[in-house]
């Protein structure tokens, strides 16, 4: 067993850059895709046919076709076909934004389609319009059953964030494997991002059950 | 205030509510009794556009709800509506449930509507739980809450959909109450209701449907006394 750990100091700063590196469009990722998910939900939801066909054929693209791939056209494909030079973090934040809206409208739908139909009646009859209903009303109790699947999707997303290393972006994931060939010496750096992704994870996790315990307060 | 002429509702191929004429008058208090799937409810709701006539016409105040181009947002907020199950909001208290929707829709302030909030909240008896969530209620008081928040909204007219049948016998009386109480005010009322002494006692007039027609209708002493048709008479029978 030959575990030299003693070498990668020098490289430890580089490498905690990455923490906020991976964070930044980690953050913004999850920024967009929330935002466009609800947007997605209620095309779904809603009674105008061709948007419920875009959101459904949006989800069906997106959830049927690898991230990677996703990543890489973004990457590639816009500098050939428009001519714009794509940086990597845009890219990074397009493919896990747009990927990310996919799933979390299927949750955010299920999660409204779950609010008790009456909630809807009662709003209706008191003539509260159709906006503030689906703000304050349903989606405010929606978001309480969804909680657990919302954050799941944000773990993941923070975790498979490690695959923007392949279009040279330099994440945690990336600088890994640049401190690795520069010692050659592979497993400690990978297992100290590896310790780094398990942090951030944990402390998400905290976050959402802090957030979980608030909504509970009027159970 | 309310004449509905040749109302029909079907779902899909199923009628449900067969060439429906009748009015209520202001001040009028009307009660609709008859078997479990007449079609008491589906009319209540098409008082107030909950489900769409199939065809026929619901008007109020002059105002054909079932025309075209009907605000039924703008007539829904002068039609207050108490429901089976509550539906109260679960996430906002007790007062938030009176208050949202008057600042909401009619852009009153916060203090105002939070004052006339709790004038209500005395009125139906429950004036210490404005800061309670709905979930920490019995279900009298719920329904208690249910009646101040439609009544927040000031409307001219409240619809009742069997306000008592989802709660514990004991509980039945606190809402009846308050119910009774509003009746005595003016208040314009629909009731949909299995509280056949209710019927009796507050009703003006007592509507009889079954298998989606009204059979009988007349004043409560009369209906109950001698009911006119085969139907009401076999109804009552199995009810009193």
């Amino acid at each position: 067993m030959n575990l030299d750990f003693s070498q990668m100091v020098p490289y430890i700063p580089f490498i905690l850059e990455g923490i906020w590196v991976t964070l930044k469009f980690v953050i913004v990722a999850i920024i967009l895709g929330s935002i466009l998910g609800t947007i997605l939900a209620l095309f779904k939801i809603g009674s105008i046919k061709p948007l419920r066909w875009f959101a459904d054929a949006y989800t069906s693209i997106f959830r049927g076709t690898p991230l990677i791939l996703q990543l890489m056209i973004i990457y590639y494909s816009i500098p050939q076909l428009t001519g714009y030079d794509i940086s990597p973090f845009l890219s990074a934040i397009l493919a896990f934004g747009l990927n990310s809206s996919a799933y979390i409208s299927e949750i955010i739908r299920a999660g409204i389609q779950a609010v008790d139909k009456g909630q809807m009646e009662a709003a209706q009859a008191l003539g509260i319009p159709y906006r503030a209903m689906m703000k304050d009303i349903i989606l405010p109790q929606a978001l309480k059953n969804i909680l657990p699947a919302l954050m799941n999707e944000f773990i993941t997303l923070t975790k498979e964030s490690a695959i923007v290393s392949t279009i040279g972006y330099l994440d945690l994931m990336r600088r890994a494997q640049v401190v690795g060939s520069d010692l050659f010496r592979n497993f400690e750096p990978l297992l100290f991002v590896g310790l780094i992704y398990w942090c951030l994870v944990m402390g998400l996790t905290v976050l959402g059950r802090m957030f979980e315990r608030r909504l509970k307060q009027s159970d | 205030m309310i004449k509905v002429e040749h109302l029909y509702k079907k779902f899909g191929s199923n009628e449900v509510l067969t060439d429906i004429s009748t009015d209520i008058k202001k001040g009028e208090v009307v009660s609709i009794i008859g078997p479990s799937g007449s079609g008491k409810s589906t009319f209540l709701r098409c008082l107030n556009m909950l489900e769409i006539p199939t065809s026929g016409k619901v008007i109020i105040n002059g105002q054909d709800l079932t025309g075209p181009k009907k605000d039924v947002q703008k007539i829904r907020q002068g039609i207050g509506m108490v429901f089976q199950h509550f539906h109260l909001f679960p996430h906002l208290t007790v007062l938030e449930n009176l208050t949202y929707a008057p600042m909401k829709v009619k852009g009153e302030s916060k203090s105002l509507a939070e004052e006339k909030a709790r004038a209500l909240l005395l009125r139906v008896g429950l004036a210490e739980k404005e800061k309670a969530y709905p979930s920490s209620l019995s279900g009298g008081q719920k329904q208690r809450v249910a009646i101040a928040r439609a009544l927040a909204m000031e409307p001219e007219l409240m619809l009742f959909d069997e306000p008592t049948s989802a709660l514990d016998p004991e509980m039945v009386k606190e809402v009846l109450d308050v119910m009774k109480d509003l009746a005595k005010s003016g208040m314009t009322m629909a009731v949909v209701t299995h509280e056949m002494g209710f019927a009796r006692e507050v009703a003006d007039r007592v509507l009889f449907l079954d298998h989606g027609i009204l059979v009988e209708e007349g004043k409560p002493l009369e209906f109950f006394a001698s009911p006119k048709t085969e139907r009401a008479r076999d109804f009552l029978e199995k009810v009193l």
